[in-house]
């Protein structure tokens, strides 16, 4: 068949084109392939998986969705090579040879019984498609009574999932086989949460709240290892939002039922059971993963200033964030409280702003915004209500130690306790 | 008539014509202040062009960036990526495609096909002009004044909170060519109801005048919208008033309403004209009565009427009730009815034809190719559950470009090589038109149906960074855009080729019968020295090519005495 036929040429290509992206090097093993996408691009190369025209359908409505659009897409293709070949035909048959007119008197000027016949059939197939759309979007917008449901903020450019037990999480887990409704809500521009393998899409706007449900019905769980993402469904913005729009994407992952709740009490209750002395180097990685989209470690740039030693931009020079914090050499540009051309010296101290280079961390996790670092614009969302304070020591003591950290946030070291599990921190990541 | 004497063959071939327009006056101010709708719709055809070319280099520059996920142009980082696709967005759009075939090929071409001797409004019609140089100027003064990154739907509150400054210029930029926009409109309007030619009645009319009269009407009924809309937003960027921003009480989504209120009719008036230029084109190069003459006239009616009943059909995933949605998929589906009945009229006409495949017929048979594509990609769109899955995806961008370029700009430049001998007097040649046709058709073809592939597979739209699996699909996109380009600069280098060496056109080269083809080419500055009356303008049972002439000419003695003559045949 045609549509399998361009797949299996597609796909071959794919994976060259995939592979002269990365690095030149001669001898390199197909696994490695992977990894060094994985590092070039921060994502693992996939199969595209599905059909010609679709993705692996993952949700108890995606079939028929699916099947809407292939009926749709058989009917295109009959009308189109209708179409088509009688234009092909009547331009061969009818084509005028040299320079007169071979005018034929008896070629009809209307016919009425056929255009009324090639008006009202394409209205009933019409009137049957808008049907079999409408049927489909009655369940789209239909949320079981059961649903399990979880409160979903967009924002410049993530997304926080919180469960009913007060869970949080920035990528999406959800129970198999249970219908989960998500409850959106955008702290600053429009948004659009999208996941394609499940076919739901829903714009999340500021001043109101928007529902999405879904029901998975095949599990994808945690990946094996953390550098790879190979499991999973993509959760994408589609509502064009800005700098960071098309990095404002995160991964579904789908649990049985026991492993779900399993996950969730622990990620309700892994901060208070990291002893003190491990809070830096267990939860502030983990946090950390909140801002990795704009902070780098290793001095790269992004949206925020990194919090190692910024190799370009007006920080450069300055050492990481805590040395140039506490030396206040950071400049200012504004802000709410900011004034231009000054730095932070003028605000940290005894009877100004902050009291304390920590007081400024924390207000600028909390408050962002009422300081702008030279160079960076008023990007950063607030994390009020996500992050609570002994979250807030440990990523504080995390960017003083930041040399113990790789540039993924990994803590490099041994920790200050053995004690500590090591389950736990790499799931959520 | 001396006109057309001047340009027949007895006159020698190294006099310059007597009269015609691009000759009847001289100097850099007679163009500029000229009332002649000719004239003006040269400086809007040369303008339009322009922005084209502009609007097509952003276009090379995003789908370049686009060849590998992550950074590809070292310069281009994610916002001024933004900045490009929301530039390329607006020219082609405010200053291209909705200017192009009204402003630029109706102005020339409409007076006289009406048998006129200019719009009813000429000195409104030099206004337009101005008004859009004056909002080309914005939209560059923007870019100056520090560009500007909220896509060319200026969603809010994105639009009134990013921190490009270019926003508010560019916004009066495109409010004033809404102005520009009306006049075109307001002008056809009155030009249509009020100076058609004795004989010429309602259902008498070229297609081509249907088709920009209910364009016309559109533009001036739904334009005064998108002024209003963005007045909104300026005031509301500027003043922070809380029109749509929640913060302060507002709703972002009643901007979508009033942006797309006016924004799908837009659509229309893009697609319109294009198939008008399509039914003059089958026809008049198929040298055969249109089949169907007053389903495809009623169908431009329905399709401008229809139009503003459809904006909803943009908001189905924005969070308008269920019941909206429901409506509006319904009714959206009543447009697809207008389109096909065209198609099919087309098709029928090419029955029993006498079919000369010259360049501006190849444009005419890509376009129902490309509209077809494009317009049955719309029953997925327009479906409930499958448009939730592909709103904002590349299948939107794809079906989208296969209307707004494959369709209303293919027909554009098809229109552009159908009336070129007519506006310039010159021919190009017909093997480079056919190459630079297959260029642009081939690469068009390549850039967009991997795009449909694309979005159904979940890509989103406006992303600078995706998933390394799409890659090929991109590169495949992309490489399409190349060829697409190439064929776009064949073609503009042997069209200027032609002004130069090309040989002279004869009156009329295809043997069309509207009343453009009985003057001469190009046309007297008065187009027709007495108001000439018509018959039926499908006719070709009496047109004959003249070996001498090099052309076709028009054989009158068995027409009935109600066709005056208005030339020297």
């Amino acid at each position: 068949m045609m549509p399998n036929l361009l797949e299996n040429i597609l796909t071959p290509l794919a994976a060259t084109v995939a592979q002269s992206t990365a690095p030149a090097e001669e001898t390199v093993q197909a696994a490695q392939a992977t990894t060094e996408i994985v590092e070039e691009t921060g994502r693992p190369m996939r199969d595209l998986g599905g059909t010609f025209w679709l993705p692996e359908p993952q949700s108890t409505l995606a079939p028929s969705m699916d099947w809407a659009f292939m009926a749709i897409t058989w009917l295109c293709y009959i009308c189109f090579a209708g179409i088509v070949i009688a234009l092909v035909y009547f331009t061969w048959k009818y084509r005028q040879k040299g320079n007169e007119v071979v005018y034929q008197a008896d070629a009809p000027l209307h016919n009425t019984p056929l255009e009324v016949g090639w008006t009202v059939v394409p209205l009933l197939l019409c009137i049957a498609i808008f049907f079999m759309g409408f049927k489909g979007f009655l369940d789209l917008s239909t949320p079981p009574k059961d649903s399990y449901e979880i409160r979903v903020t967009a924002f410049k450019w993530g997304w926080g999932f919180k469960y009913p037990n007060g869970a949080t999480s920035e990528n999406l887990i959800v129970p198999v086989g249970q219908p989960v409704k998500l409850i959106m809500r955008s702290s600053d521009v429009l948004h659009s949460l999208y996941i394609p393998a499940f076919r739901v899409k829903k714009d999340v706007v500021p001043g109101r709240y928007s529902y999405l449900w879904f029901q998975a019905d095949e599990i994808a769980g945690f990946p094996e290892s953390d550098t790879s993402v190979e499991t999973g469904h993509y959760l994408f913005c589609t509502e064009y939002c800005g700098t960071g729009h098309s990095n404002m994407n995160r991964v579904v992952y789908v649990l049985p039922q026991d492993d779900f709740e399993a996950w969730e009490e622990e990620q309700a209750r892994w901060l208070d059971s990291v002893p003190d002395e491990d809070l830096y180097a267990v939860a502030g990685p983990r946090l950390y993963s909140k801002c990795s989209n704009c902070h780098t470690i290793d001095g790269g740039a992004n949206t925020g200033p990194s919090w190692g030693d910024p190799t370009s931009g007006s920080l450069a020079g300055l050492g990481d964030v805590w040395k140039r914090t506490k030396d206040g050499t950071t400049p200012v540009t504004g802000g709410t409280k900011g004034k231009p051309g000054t730095t932070l010296a003028d605000y940290i101290g005894e009877g100004k702003l902050y009291g304390t280079p920590e007081d400024y961390i924390r207000a600028s996790i909390l408050n962002p915004g009422e300081l702008l670092v030279a160079g960076y614009g008023p990007n950063m969302p607030h994390f009020r209500g996500q992050i609570d304070e002994r979250g807030i020591d440990g990523l504080i003591m995390m960017m003083a130690k930041i040399d113990e950290f790789d540039a993924a946030g990994r803590f490099k070291g041994t920790l200050p306790s053995v004690s500590a599990a090591g389950g736990e921190g790499t799931e959520s990541e | 008539m001396t006109t057309i004497d001047a340009n027949s063959p007895a006159s020698t071939a190294v006099d310059p014509p007597v009269d015609n327009y691009l000759t009847y006056t001289r100097g850099i101010l007679s163009w500029a202040l000229t009332l002649d709708h000719k004239r003006i719709g040269v400086m809007y055809l040369f303008a339009v062009l322009s922005s084209f070319f502009v609007g097509g280099v952003f276009a090379l520059l995003v789908r370049t960036e686009l060849l590998t996920p992550g950074v590809t142009l070292p310069w281009v980082d994610a916002d001024t990526y933004n900045e490009y696709f929301t530039l390329h967005g607006a020219i082609m759009v405010f200053l291209v495609i909705i200017p192009s075939i009204p402003a630029a090929l109706g102005n020339f071409v409409l007076p006289v096909m009406l048998g006129a001797k200019d719009v009813a409004f000429p000195r409104m019609n030099l206004g337009s002009f101005y008004l859009w140089i004056v909002g080309a100027v914005c939209a560059v003064y923007s870019l100056v004044a520090g560009g500007f990154d909220t896509g060319w739907t200026f969603y809010t509150p994105y639009s009134t909170t990013t921190s490009f400054s270019g926003v508010i210029p560019v916004l009066i930029g495109v409010f004033i060519l809404g102005f520009s926009s009306i006049f075109t409109g307001i002008n056809f309007v009155v030009t249509i109801h009020k100076l058609r030619p004795p004989g010429m009645t309602w259902f008498r009319m070229p297609l081509f005048l249907w088709a920009t009269y209910a364009t016309a009407l559109i533009q001036v009924l739904a334009t005064p919208v998108l002024g209003i809309t963005l007045l909104m937003l300026i005031v509301e960027r500027v003043a922070q008033i809380g029109l749509f921003d929640p913060a302060m009480g507002g709703d972002p989504v009643l901007f979508q309403h009033f942006f797309w209120f006016y924004s799908h009719p837009a659509v229309y008036i893009m697609i319109l004209p294009a198939m008008g230029i399509i039914s003059e084109i089958i026809s008049v190069h198929a040298h055969r009565h249109i089949f169907g003459y007053r389903f495809i006239a009623f169908s431009s009616v329905a399709i401008a009427i229809f139009s503003f009943l459809v904006w909803g059909h943009h908001m189905f995933t924005s969070g308008q009730s269920p019941l909206m949605n429901t409506l509006f998929s319904a009714i959206t589906f009543s447009v697809a009815i207008p389109s096909a009945i065209k198609v099919f009229n087309w098709l029928s006409t090419l029955y029993k034809g006498s079919i000369s495949l010259n360049t501006p017929m190849l444009y005419g048979l890509g376009f129902i190719f490309l509209f077809t594509i494009g317009g049955l990609t719309g029953l997925h769109l327009g479906t409930l559950n499958t448009d939730i899955h592909l709103h904002d995806t590349y299948f939107v961008v794809a079906h989208f470009h296969y209307v707004m370029m494959g369709s209303a700009l293919i027909a554009m430049i098809g229109g552009l090589h159908h009336w070129w001998p007519k506006m310039f007097g010159k021919m190009y040649k017909e093997n480079h038109g056919a190459i630079g046709f297959w260029l642009v058709f081939i690469g068009f073809n390549v850039t967009f149906f991997t795009q449909f592939m694309l979005g159904s597979h979940g890509m989103p739209r406006r992303y600078y960074d995706y998933m390394p699996e799409f890659q090929i699909y991109h590169v495949i996109s992309t490489i399409g855009s190349y060829i697409m380009a190439l064929g776009f600069f064949w073609t503009a280098y042997y069209l200027i080729a032609s002004l130069i060496s090309g040989k002279k056109a004869p009156a009329n080269p295809w043997g069309g019968r509207s009343l453009e083809w009985q003057c001469s080419s190009p046309p007297p500055h008065d187009n027709f020295k007495t108001t000439p009356s018509v018959g039926d303008c499908y006719d070709f049972s009496v047109v004959h090519w003249d070996e001498e002439e090099g052309g076709y000419v028009v054989d009158r003695s068995g027409l009935p005495e109600s066709e005056e003559k208005p030339s020297s045949h």
